[in-house]
Protein backbone atom coordinates (compact mmCIF):
# COMPACT_ATOMS: atom_id res chain seq x y z
CA UNK A 1 0.00 0.00 0.00
CA UNK A 2 2.49 2.00 0.91
CA UNK A 3 6.15 2.79 -1.16
CA UNK A 4 9.12 4.88 -0.17
CA UNK A 5 12.08 4.68 -2.16
CA UNK A 6 15.52 6.67 -1.64
CA UNK A 7 13.63 9.07 0.47
CA UNK A 8 15.76 11.93 1.50
CA UNK A 9 14.67 15.82 3.47
CA UNK A 10 16.84 17.99 4.78
CA UNK A 11 15.79 21.32 7.03
CA UNK A 12 18.10 23.99 6.01
CA UNK A 13 21.68 22.06 5.26
CA UNK A 14 20.64 18.82 7.92
CA UNK A 15 19.68 16.04 6.46
CA UNK A 16 16.48 14.49 8.77
CA UNK A 17 15.35 12.02 6.66
CA UNK A 18 18.36 9.89 4.66
CA UNK A 19 17.79 7.54 1.89
CA UNK A 20 15.04 5.88 3.21
CA UNK A 21 13.58 2.62 1.29
CA UNK A 22 10.37 1.09 2.80
CA UNK A 23 7.67 -0.52 2.32
CA UNK A 24 4.46 -1.28 3.94
CA UNK A 25 1.38 -3.18 3.20
CA UNK A 26 -2.23 -3.93 4.44
CA UNK A 27 -3.39 -4.52 8.26
CA UNK A 28 -0.08 -3.98 9.87
CA UNK A 29 0.94 -2.20 13.31
CA UNK A 30 3.83 -0.80 12.63
CA UNK A 31 6.09 0.48 15.10
CA UNK A 32 8.52 3.54 14.70
CA UNK A 33 11.34 3.52 17.25
CA UNK A 34 14.78 5.27 17.32
CA UNK A 35 16.75 7.92 19.56
CA UNK A 36 15.94 11.67 19.52
CA UNK A 37 16.40 13.68 16.06
CA UNK A 38 16.76 10.26 14.22
CA UNK A 39 14.01 11.74 12.15
CA UNK A 40 10.77 9.94 12.70
CA UNK A 41 8.62 12.72 12.61
CA UNK A 42 9.82 14.29 9.70
CA UNK A 43 9.40 10.62 8.05
CA UNK A 44 5.53 10.93 9.13
CA UNK A 45 5.15 13.87 7.57
CA UNK A 46 6.58 12.92 4.50
CA UNK A 47 4.25 10.55 4.39
CA UNK A 48 1.03 12.86 5.60
CA UNK A 49 1.74 15.02 2.58
CA UNK A 50 2.93 17.60 5.19
CA UNK A 51 6.28 17.99 3.94
CA UNK A 52 7.43 17.18 0.35
CA UNK A 53 10.66 14.86 -0.05
CA UNK A 54 13.56 16.59 -1.87
CA UNK A 55 14.47 13.57 -3.00
CA UNK A 56 13.27 10.06 -3.98
CA UNK A 57 9.71 9.34 -4.51
CA UNK A 58 6.70 8.21 -2.30
CA UNK A 59 3.59 6.37 -3.62
CA UNK A 60 0.61 5.04 -1.98
CA UNK A 61 -1.76 2.51 -3.30
CA UNK A 62 0.72 2.62 -6.52
CA UNK A 63 0.44 6.29 -7.02
CA UNK A 64 2.87 9.06 -6.16
CA UNK A 65 1.91 11.60 -3.53
CA UNK A 66 2.48 14.02 -5.89
CA UNK A 67 0.12 12.97 -8.40
CA UNK A 68 -2.73 12.41 -5.63
CA UNK A 69 -5.53 14.78 -4.73
CA UNK A 70 -4.94 16.38 -1.60
CA UNK A 71 -8.03 15.59 -0.38
CA UNK A 72 -8.73 12.33 -1.51
CA UNK A 73 -5.31 11.93 -0.25
CA UNK A 74 -6.63 12.89 3.25
CA UNK A 75 -9.73 10.74 2.87
CA UNK A 76 -6.83 7.74 2.83
CA UNK A 77 -4.31 9.10 5.07
CA UNK A 78 -4.83 10.22 8.83
CA UNK A 79 -2.16 11.53 10.52
CA UNK A 80 -1.84 12.68 13.85
CA UNK A 81 0.63 15.08 15.05
CA UNK A 82 2.97 15.07 18.77
CA UNK A 83 0.94 17.81 20.32
CA UNK A 84 -2.20 19.00 18.24
CA UNK A 85 -3.76 22.01 20.52
CA UNK A 86 -6.83 24.09 19.16
CA UNK A 87 -6.02 27.66 19.64
CA UNK A 88 -9.65 28.02 20.79
CA UNK A 89 -12.10 25.92 23.23
CA UNK A 90 -13.74 23.29 21.31
CA UNK A 91 -15.74 20.23 22.77
CA UNK A 92 -14.64 16.63 21.68
CA UNK A 93 -17.31 15.71 19.47
CA UNK A 94 -16.38 18.99 17.56
CA UNK A 95 -12.80 17.67 17.52
CA UNK A 96 -13.64 14.42 16.45
CA UNK A 97 -16.18 15.57 13.80
CA UNK A 98 -13.40 18.01 11.97
CA UNK A 99 -11.84 14.65 11.03
CA UNK A 100 -14.61 14.29 8.47
CA UNK A 101 -13.25 17.87 7.05
CA UNK A 102 -11.79 16.03 3.50
CA UNK A 103 -15.06 14.34 2.63
CA UNK A 104 -17.13 17.82 3.45
CA UNK A 105 -17.55 19.81 -0.03
CA UNK A 106 -16.78 23.91 -0.24
CA UNK A 107 -19.84 25.11 1.47
CA UNK A 108 -21.22 21.76 2.68
CA UNK A 109 -22.08 20.97 6.61
CA UNK A 110 -21.14 17.82 8.76
CA UNK A 111 -23.99 15.16 7.64
CA UNK A 112 -25.82 12.95 9.70
CA UNK A 113 -23.38 10.36 8.53
CA UNK A 114 -20.45 12.49 9.29
CA UNK A 115 -21.77 13.04 13.05
CA UNK A 116 -22.56 9.27 13.21
CA UNK A 117 -19.11 9.00 12.12
CA UNK A 118 -18.05 11.11 14.84
CA UNK A 119 -19.91 9.34 18.01
CA UNK A 120 -18.92 5.89 16.12
CA UNK A 121 -15.33 6.54 16.27
CA UNK A 122 -15.22 8.07 20.19
CA UNK A 123 -17.34 4.57 21.14
CA UNK A 124 -13.83 2.95 19.35
CA UNK A 125 -11.45 5.10 21.32
CA UNK A 126 -13.92 4.14 24.52
CA UNK A 127 -14.39 8.28 25.04
CA UNK A 128 -18.55 8.42 24.47
CA UNK A 129 -18.91 9.99 27.72
CA UNK A 130 -16.43 12.86 26.66
CA UNK A 131 -18.26 13.54 23.55
CA UNK A 132 -19.52 17.47 25.31
CA UNK A 133 -16.68 18.21 27.36
CA UNK A 134 -14.09 20.72 26.74
CA UNK A 135 -11.15 19.92 25.34
CA UNK A 136 -8.99 22.24 27.67
CA UNK A 137 -10.38 20.08 30.55
CA UNK A 138 -9.35 16.82 29.99
CA UNK A 139 -6.02 14.70 31.06
CA UNK A 140 -3.87 14.15 28.69
CA UNK A 141 -4.84 10.70 28.32
CA UNK A 142 -8.76 11.50 27.34
CA UNK A 143 -6.93 14.23 25.17
CA UNK A 144 -5.36 11.77 23.24
CA UNK A 145 -8.06 9.04 22.74
CA UNK A 146 -10.44 12.38 21.01
CA UNK A 147 -7.37 12.73 18.99
CA UNK A 148 -7.39 9.29 17.80
CA UNK A 149 -10.87 9.23 17.17
CA UNK A 150 -10.29 12.78 15.13
CA UNK A 151 -8.33 10.40 12.97
CA UNK A 152 -10.46 7.25 13.07
CA UNK A 153 -13.64 9.38 11.94
CA UNK A 154 -11.96 9.81 8.71
CA UNK A 155 -12.05 6.50 8.47
CA UNK A 156 -8.32 6.21 6.91
CA UNK A 157 -6.45 3.28 5.20
CA UNK A 158 -3.26 4.21 6.93
CA UNK A 159 -3.22 5.97 10.45
CA UNK A 160 0.39 7.76 11.25
CA UNK A 161 0.44 8.85 14.55
CA UNK A 162 3.09 11.14 16.49
CA UNK A 163 4.48 9.54 19.43
CA UNK A 164 0.58 9.19 20.66
CA UNK A 165 2.38 7.70 23.99
CA UNK A 166 3.75 10.36 25.48
CA UNK A 167 1.51 11.98 28.38
CA UNK A 168 -0.18 8.90 29.22
CA UNK A 169 0.41 7.36 32.20
CA UNK A 170 1.26 3.39 32.17
CA UNK A 171 -2.37 2.48 32.44
CA UNK A 172 -3.31 4.50 29.28
CA UNK A 173 -0.59 2.86 27.83
CA UNK A 174 -1.57 -0.42 28.47
CA UNK A 175 -5.16 0.36 26.75
CA UNK A 176 -3.96 3.18 24.14
CA UNK A 177 -1.74 -0.02 22.42
CA UNK A 178 -4.45 -2.61 22.98
CA UNK A 179 -6.51 0.03 21.20
CA UNK A 180 -3.93 0.44 18.24
CA UNK A 181 -4.01 -3.65 17.74
CA UNK A 182 -7.72 -3.46 18.02
CA UNK A 183 -8.50 -0.88 15.15
CA UNK A 184 -6.02 -2.85 12.93
CA UNK A 185 -7.32 -5.81 13.30
CA UNK A 186 -11.31 -4.53 12.76
CA UNK A 187 -11.20 -2.24 10.42
CA UNK A 188 -8.21 -3.67 8.36
CA UNK A 189 -6.16 -0.50 8.14
CA UNK A 190 -2.68 -0.22 9.39
CA UNK A 191 -1.29 2.38 11.65
CA UNK A 192 2.38 3.45 11.77
CA UNK A 193 3.06 4.74 15.21
CA UNK A 194 6.33 6.24 16.58
CA UNK A 195 7.01 5.54 20.46
CA UNK A 196 9.87 5.98 22.69
CA UNK A 197 8.76 3.36 24.78
CA UNK A 198 10.66 0.53 23.31
CA UNK A 199 8.50 -2.10 25.06
CA UNK A 200 5.52 -0.63 24.69
CA UNK A 201 6.29 -0.25 20.73
CA UNK A 202 6.96 -3.86 20.59
CA UNK A 203 4.07 -4.71 22.70
CA UNK A 204 1.46 -5.46 20.04
CA UNK A 205 3.16 -4.86 16.70
CA UNK A 206 3.94 -6.79 13.50
CA UNK A 207 6.83 -4.97 12.88
CA UNK A 208 9.39 -2.10 14.17
CA UNK A 209 11.15 0.02 12.37
CA UNK A 210 14.40 1.60 14.31
CA UNK A 211 15.66 4.89 12.73
CA UNK A 212 18.97 6.46 13.02
CA UNK A 213 20.50 9.29 11.83
CA UNK A 214 18.25 9.68 9.35
CA UNK A 215 18.47 6.81 7.97
CA UNK A 216 16.22 3.30 7.93
CA UNK A 217 18.51 1.22 10.29
CA UNK A 218 16.57 -1.94 10.92
CA UNK A 219 13.46 -3.14 9.64
CA UNK A 220 12.41 -6.41 11.86
CA UNK A 221 9.99 -8.21 14.19
CA UNK A 222 9.74 -6.83 17.84
CA UNK A 223 11.55 -9.89 19.43
CA UNK A 224 14.54 -9.30 16.78
CA UNK A 225 14.46 -5.52 18.10
CA UNK A 226 14.42 -6.37 21.35
CA UNK A 227 17.81 -7.47 22.28
CA UNK A 228 20.65 -5.97 24.60
CA UNK A 229 22.83 -5.41 21.17
CA UNK A 230 20.46 -3.80 19.01
CA UNK A 231 19.99 -1.17 22.72
CA UNK A 232 23.71 -0.73 22.55
CA UNK A 233 24.40 -0.51 18.91
CA UNK A 234 20.54 1.97 17.72
CA UNK A 235 20.36 3.09 21.20
CA UNK A 236 23.06 3.24 22.83
CA UNK A 237 22.69 2.18 26.16
CA UNK A 238 22.91 -0.75 28.39
CA UNK A 239 20.37 -3.69 28.61
CA UNK A 240 19.15 -7.15 29.65
CA UNK A 241 16.49 -9.10 28.01
CA UNK A 242 13.21 -10.68 30.12
CA UNK A 243 10.97 -13.36 28.52
CA UNK A 244 7.80 -13.01 30.43
CA UNK A 245 5.00 -14.99 29.15
CA UNK A 246 6.60 -15.52 25.32
CA UNK A 247 7.38 -12.17 25.42
CA UNK A 248 10.66 -10.44 25.37
CA UNK A 249 11.43 -7.15 27.42
CA UNK A 250 14.32 -4.97 27.63
CA UNK A 251 15.01 -3.23 30.71
CA UNK A 252 17.93 -0.92 31.07
CA UNK A 253 20.88 -1.80 33.31
CA UNK A 254 21.20 0.21 35.95
CA UNK B 1 -27.34 28.14 15.85
CA UNK B 2 -30.18 30.28 13.51
CA UNK B 3 -31.44 31.15 16.95
CA UNK B 4 -28.24 33.39 17.63
CA UNK B 5 -28.83 34.65 14.21
CA UNK B 6 -32.06 35.36 14.78
CA UNK B 7 -31.22 37.13 18.25
CA UNK B 8 -28.39 39.14 16.67
CA UNK B 9 -30.36 40.34 13.83
CA UNK B 10 -32.98 41.75 16.13
CA UNK B 11 -30.38 43.48 18.26
CA UNK B 12 -29.21 44.89 15.21
CA UNK B 13 -32.39 46.01 13.79
CA UNK B 14 -33.32 47.46 17.47
CA UNK B 15 -30.20 49.37 17.58
CA UNK B 16 -30.31 50.80 14.36
CA UNK B 17 -33.85 51.81 15.15
CA UNK B 18 -32.87 53.86 18.09
CA UNK B 19 -29.49 54.74 16.67
CA UNK B 20 -31.74 56.68 13.49
CA UNK B 21 -34.36 58.07 16.03
CA UNK B 22 -32.30 59.38 19.04
CA UNK B 23 -29.65 62.45 18.15
CA UNK B 24 -29.36 65.99 18.27
CA UNK B 25 -32.04 66.91 16.25
CA UNK B 26 -35.21 65.33 16.80
CA UNK B 27 -37.27 64.43 14.34
CA UNK B 28 -40.36 65.16 12.64
CA UNK B 29 -41.45 63.38 9.44
CA UNK B 30 -43.69 66.61 8.31
CA UNK B 31 -40.57 68.87 8.69
CA UNK B 32 -38.51 69.44 5.79
CA UNK B 33 -34.98 70.03 7.89
CA UNK B 34 -35.39 66.94 10.06
CA UNK B 35 -35.85 65.23 6.96
CA UNK B 36 -32.92 65.77 5.24
CA UNK B 37 -31.25 65.51 8.64
CA UNK B 38 -32.20 62.23 8.50
CA UNK B 39 -31.84 60.81 4.64
CA UNK B 40 -28.50 62.98 3.70
CA UNK B 41 -27.29 62.36 7.49
CA UNK B 42 -28.45 60.23 10.11
CA UNK B 43 -28.92 57.18 8.00
CA UNK B 44 -25.90 57.25 6.09
CA UNK B 45 -24.33 57.37 9.26
CA UNK B 46 -25.86 54.12 11.26
CA UNK B 47 -25.63 52.22 8.32
CA UNK B 48 -21.99 53.49 7.77
CA UNK B 49 -21.42 52.26 11.66
CA UNK B 50 -23.05 49.00 11.07
CA UNK B 51 -20.82 48.41 8.11
CA UNK B 52 -17.66 49.32 9.68
CA UNK B 53 -18.41 47.30 13.02
CA UNK B 54 -19.31 43.97 10.67
CA UNK B 55 -15.83 44.88 8.64
CA UNK B 56 -13.92 44.71 12.00
CA UNK B 57 -15.18 42.17 13.69
CA UNK B 58 -14.91 40.05 10.79
CA UNK B 59 -11.72 41.12 9.97
CA UNK B 60 -11.02 40.86 13.50
CA UNK B 61 -12.06 37.00 13.67
CA UNK B 62 -10.01 36.00 10.56
CA UNK B 63 -6.78 37.83 12.00
CA UNK B 64 -7.16 35.83 15.23
CA UNK B 65 -8.13 32.19 13.14
CA UNK B 66 -5.06 32.74 10.88
CA UNK B 67 -2.86 33.68 13.63
CA UNK B 68 -3.74 31.31 15.88
CA UNK B 69 -3.88 33.56 18.58
CA UNK B 70 -6.61 35.25 20.46
CA UNK B 71 -5.16 38.48 21.11
CA UNK B 72 -4.97 39.55 17.29
CA UNK B 73 -7.35 42.56 15.87
CA UNK B 74 -7.32 43.67 12.86
CA UNK B 75 -4.70 46.03 13.38
CA UNK B 76 -2.16 43.93 14.33
CA UNK B 77 -0.33 43.22 11.08
CA UNK B 78 -0.10 47.53 10.30
CA UNK B 79 -3.21 47.96 8.58
CA UNK B 80 -4.51 50.82 11.17
CA UNK B 81 -0.32 52.26 11.50
CA UNK B 82 -0.06 51.96 7.89
CA UNK B 83 -3.31 54.45 7.13
CA UNK B 84 -2.84 56.52 10.10
CA UNK B 85 1.06 57.56 8.45
CA UNK B 86 -0.87 57.95 5.47
CA UNK B 87 -2.79 60.35 6.52
CA UNK B 88 -0.51 61.89 8.91
CA UNK B 89 1.69 62.70 5.71
CA UNK B 90 -1.01 64.16 4.03
CA UNK B 91 -2.19 66.76 7.02
CA UNK B 92 1.72 67.66 7.18
CA UNK B 93 1.74 68.61 3.33
CA UNK B 94 -0.84 70.51 3.44
CA UNK B 95 -3.06 67.74 1.39
CA UNK B 96 -5.66 67.28 4.26
CA UNK B 97 -8.13 70.05 2.61
CA UNK B 98 -8.21 68.08 -0.73
CA UNK B 99 -11.95 66.92 -0.33
CA UNK B 100 -11.56 62.65 -0.41
CA UNK B 101 -7.69 62.78 -0.65
CA UNK B 102 -7.03 61.65 2.82
CA UNK B 103 -8.82 58.41 2.75
CA UNK B 104 -7.24 57.38 -0.10
CA UNK B 105 -3.57 57.97 1.01
CA UNK B 106 -4.90 56.27 4.33
CA UNK B 107 -5.96 53.05 2.11
CA UNK B 108 -2.88 53.08 0.23
CA UNK B 109 -1.00 53.14 3.36
CA UNK B 110 -2.79 50.14 4.81
CA UNK B 111 -2.27 48.19 1.80
CA UNK B 112 1.48 49.35 1.46
CA UNK B 113 1.63 48.04 4.90
CA UNK B 114 -0.04 45.23 5.11
CA UNK B 115 2.37 44.13 1.58
CA UNK B 116 5.29 45.23 4.05
CA UNK B 117 4.74 43.07 6.72
CA UNK B 118 4.14 39.59 4.47
CA UNK B 119 7.05 40.43 2.51
CA UNK B 120 9.34 40.22 5.39
CA UNK B 121 7.27 38.00 7.22
CA UNK B 122 7.81 35.28 4.63
CA UNK B 123 10.67 32.59 4.22
CA UNK B 124 10.91 30.40 1.34
CA UNK B 125 7.24 29.81 0.17
CA UNK B 126 6.04 30.06 4.10
CA UNK B 127 4.97 32.78 5.99
CA UNK B 128 4.91 32.32 9.61
CA UNK B 129 2.49 33.68 12.19
CA UNK B 130 5.10 34.71 14.82
CA UNK B 131 7.31 36.55 12.38
CA UNK B 132 4.00 38.04 10.55
CA UNK B 133 3.18 39.69 14.58
CA UNK B 134 6.33 40.39 15.15
CA UNK B 135 6.69 42.38 11.70
CA UNK B 136 3.39 44.27 12.15
CA UNK B 137 4.51 45.32 15.55
CA UNK B 138 7.98 46.83 14.37
CA UNK B 139 6.36 48.13 11.57
CA UNK B 140 3.72 49.82 13.61
CA UNK B 141 6.67 51.47 16.60
CA UNK B 142 7.81 52.72 13.04
CA UNK B 143 4.71 54.47 11.71
CA UNK B 144 4.18 55.92 15.42
CA UNK B 145 7.31 57.80 14.79
CA UNK B 146 6.17 59.01 11.81
CA UNK B 147 3.03 60.01 12.73
CA UNK B 148 4.68 62.08 15.26
CA UNK B 149 6.84 64.05 13.12
CA UNK B 150 3.88 64.88 10.88
CA UNK B 151 2.31 65.92 13.45
CA UNK B 152 4.91 68.35 14.85
CA UNK B 153 5.05 69.44 11.12
CA UNK B 154 1.39 70.17 10.33
CA UNK B 155 0.04 73.11 10.44
CA UNK B 156 -2.29 73.78 13.99
CA UNK B 157 -5.01 74.41 11.92
CA UNK B 158 -5.47 70.83 10.30
CA UNK B 159 -4.97 68.93 13.53
CA UNK B 160 -8.15 68.71 14.90
CA UNK B 161 -9.78 66.67 12.20
CA UNK B 162 -6.43 64.76 11.80
CA UNK B 163 -6.85 63.89 15.72
CA UNK B 164 -10.52 63.20 15.08
CA UNK B 165 -9.98 60.76 12.50
CA UNK B 166 -7.48 59.03 14.90
CA UNK B 167 -9.55 58.44 17.28
CA UNK B 168 -12.21 57.09 14.60
CA UNK B 169 -15.20 59.27 13.85
CA UNK B 170 -18.50 58.59 11.99
CA UNK B 171 -19.18 62.34 11.72
CA UNK B 172 -19.88 63.44 7.77
CA UNK B 173 -20.06 59.93 6.24
CA UNK B 174 -21.94 59.85 2.97
CA UNK B 175 -24.12 57.30 1.54
CA UNK B 176 -20.89 56.80 -1.63
CA UNK B 177 -18.75 55.50 1.48
CA UNK B 178 -21.67 53.34 2.69
CA UNK B 179 -21.44 51.93 -0.26
CA UNK B 180 -18.08 51.31 -0.63
CA UNK B 181 -17.53 49.90 2.58
CA UNK B 182 -20.37 47.67 2.88
CA UNK B 183 -19.77 46.10 -0.74
CA UNK B 184 -16.00 45.53 -0.36
CA UNK B 185 -17.35 43.69 3.37
CA UNK B 186 -20.00 42.04 0.87
CA UNK B 187 -17.11 40.49 -1.47
CA UNK B 188 -14.71 40.04 1.28
CA UNK B 189 -16.99 37.73 3.07
CA UNK B 190 -18.30 35.53 -0.30
CA UNK B 191 -14.27 35.01 -0.93
CA UNK B 192 -13.72 33.65 3.75
CA UNK B 193 -17.57 31.55 3.12
CA UNK B 194 -15.20 30.31 0.09
CA UNK B 195 -12.38 29.11 2.32
CA UNK B 196 -14.17 28.88 6.00
CA UNK B 197 -14.05 24.98 5.89
CA UNK B 198 -10.27 25.20 5.03
CA UNK B 199 -10.24 28.31 8.14
CA UNK B 200 -11.47 26.20 10.78
CA UNK B 201 -9.09 23.25 10.60
CA UNK B 202 -6.31 25.78 10.99
CA UNK B 203 -7.03 26.12 14.48
CA UNK B 204 -5.64 23.19 15.00
CA UNK B 205 -2.02 24.68 13.38
CA UNK B 206 -0.72 24.61 9.94
CA UNK B 207 0.31 20.99 9.68
CA UNK B 208 -2.57 19.26 11.05
CA UNK B 209 -4.25 21.07 8.41
CA UNK B 210 -2.07 19.95 5.86
CA UNK B 211 -2.44 16.65 6.77
CA UNK B 212 -6.13 17.15 6.20
CA UNK B 213 -5.98 18.44 2.53
CA UNK B 214 -6.11 22.23 3.22
CA UNK B 215 -3.32 24.26 0.83
CA UNK B 216 -2.44 26.18 3.94
CA UNK B 217 -0.29 28.39 2.05
CA UNK B 218 -2.94 29.65 -0.20
CA UNK B 219 -5.86 29.73 2.22
CA UNK B 220 -3.75 32.07 4.40
CA UNK B 221 -3.56 34.62 1.37
CA UNK B 222 -6.75 34.59 0.41
CA UNK B 223 -7.97 34.98 4.44
CA UNK B 224 -5.14 37.73 5.22
CA UNK B 225 -5.63 39.66 1.75
CA UNK B 226 -9.29 39.68 2.02
CA UNK B 227 -9.02 40.81 5.80
CA UNK B 228 -6.74 43.34 5.45
CA UNK B 229 -8.26 44.86 2.50
CA UNK B 230 -11.76 45.76 4.16
CA UNK B 231 -9.86 46.66 7.48
CA UNK B 232 -8.05 49.71 4.87
CA UNK B 233 -11.07 50.68 3.67
CA UNK B 234 -12.76 50.87 7.21
CA UNK B 235 -9.74 52.25 8.33
CA UNK B 236 -9.36 54.95 5.51
CA UNK B 237 -13.62 56.39 6.01
CA UNK B 238 -13.55 55.95 9.53
CA UNK B 239 -10.17 56.29 11.45
CA UNK B 240 -9.40 54.07 14.04
CA UNK B 241 -12.14 52.29 16.06
CA UNK B 242 -10.63 49.93 18.86
CA UNK B 243 -12.08 46.99 20.63
CA UNK B 244 -14.35 45.74 17.96
CA UNK B 245 -12.20 43.35 16.08
CA UNK B 246 -10.80 42.19 19.31
CA UNK B 247 -13.64 42.20 21.59
CA UNK B 248 -16.78 41.14 19.09
CA UNK B 249 -15.12 37.86 18.34
CA UNK B 250 -14.27 36.63 21.66
CA UNK B 251 -17.85 37.97 22.97
CA UNK B 252 -19.73 35.38 20.01
CA UNK B 253 -17.21 32.60 21.46
CA UNK B 254 -18.02 33.05 24.63
CA UNK B 255 -21.83 32.89 24.19
CA UNK B 256 -22.06 30.32 21.69
CA UNK B 257 -18.24 28.71 20.57
CA UNK B 258 -18.56 27.84 17.35
CA UNK B 259 -16.18 27.44 14.42
CA UNK B 260 -15.28 29.80 11.73
CA UNK B 261 -18.03 29.15 9.81
CA UNK B 262 -20.53 30.48 12.13
CA UNK B 263 -18.47 33.06 13.53
CA UNK B 264 -18.10 34.96 9.88
CA UNK B 265 -21.71 35.58 10.13
CA UNK B 266 -22.13 36.42 13.90
CA UNK B 267 -19.57 38.63 13.99
CA UNK B 268 -20.37 40.78 11.49
CA UNK B 269 -23.90 40.89 12.68
CA UNK B 270 -22.75 41.38 16.40
CA UNK B 271 -19.99 44.31 15.19
CA UNK B 272 -22.24 45.90 13.52
CA UNK B 273 -24.45 45.84 16.61
CA UNK B 274 -22.08 47.24 19.09
CA UNK B 275 -20.63 49.98 16.64
CA UNK B 276 -24.23 51.55 15.69
CA UNK B 277 -24.63 51.03 19.86
CA UNK B 278 -21.52 52.78 20.68
CA UNK B 279 -21.86 55.74 17.83
CA UNK B 280 -25.29 56.29 19.27
CA UNK B 281 -24.21 57.12 22.46
CA UNK B 282 -20.84 59.19 21.26
CA UNK B 283 -23.62 61.51 19.65
CA UNK B 284 -26.25 61.93 22.96
CA UNK B 285 -24.47 61.61 25.77
CA UNK B 286 -23.50 65.34 25.62
CA UNK B 287 -25.54 67.51 23.77
CA UNK B 288 -23.51 69.34 20.89
CA UNK B 289 -20.39 67.72 20.95
CA UNK B 290 -18.91 64.16 19.95
CA UNK B 291 -17.25 61.97 21.53
CA UNK B 292 -14.66 59.32 20.05
CA UNK B 293 -16.71 56.45 19.26
CA UNK B 294 -13.35 54.20 20.00
CA UNK B 295 -13.89 54.86 23.65
CA UNK B 296 -17.93 53.93 23.75
CA UNK B 297 -16.86 50.54 21.86
CA UNK B 298 -14.86 49.86 24.64
CA UNK B 299 -16.71 51.36 27.39
CA UNK B 300 -20.12 49.56 25.90
CA UNK B 301 -18.33 46.35 25.61
CA UNK B 302 -15.77 45.70 27.87
CA UNK B 303 -18.53 45.75 30.99
CA UNK B 304 -20.43 42.89 28.87
CA UNK B 305 -17.14 40.90 28.16
CA UNK B 306 -15.98 40.43 31.47
CA UNK B 307 -19.29 39.81 32.96
CA UNK B 308 -19.20 36.90 30.47
CA UNK B 309 -15.77 35.96 31.32
CA UNK B 310 -16.31 35.92 34.93
CA UNK B 311 -19.44 33.05 33.99
CA UNK B 312 -17.58 30.67 31.84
Amino acid sequence: MLDLRDVSYSYAGTRAVNAVNLAIGERQLVALAGPNGSGKSTLLKLIARVLAPQHGDITFEQKSLAGWHAKEYARRVGYLPQDPDPAFPMRAIEVVVSGRAPYLGRFAWESDRDWEEASRALAMCDATHLADRYLDEMSGGERKRVFLARVLAGTPRLILLDEPFTALDISHIQQFSALLRDVVDRTGCTVLFAAHDLNWAAAHSDRMLVMRNGALALDAPPHQVLQADVMKTMFGFDAETVAIGGKTWVVPRV
Amino acid sequence: MSRAVLILVVLLAISIALAVTFGSVSLDWNDETARMILLRLRLPRVLLAAAIGATLAVAGVTFQTLLRNPLADPFILGVSGGAACGAAVATALRLGRIPGLVPIVAFAGALLATAAVFLLARRRDHTDPVRLLISGLVLNAFFSAVILISFALSPQSDLTAALKWMMGTLFGATWTSVILVSSLLAVAMIVLAFVANDLRLLVFGEEDAKARGVDVERVKLIGFGAASIITGAAVAVSGIIGFVGLLVPHLIRLIWRRDFRLLLPLCALGGATLVVAADLVSRIVIRSTELPIGAFTAILGVPFFLSLLRRS
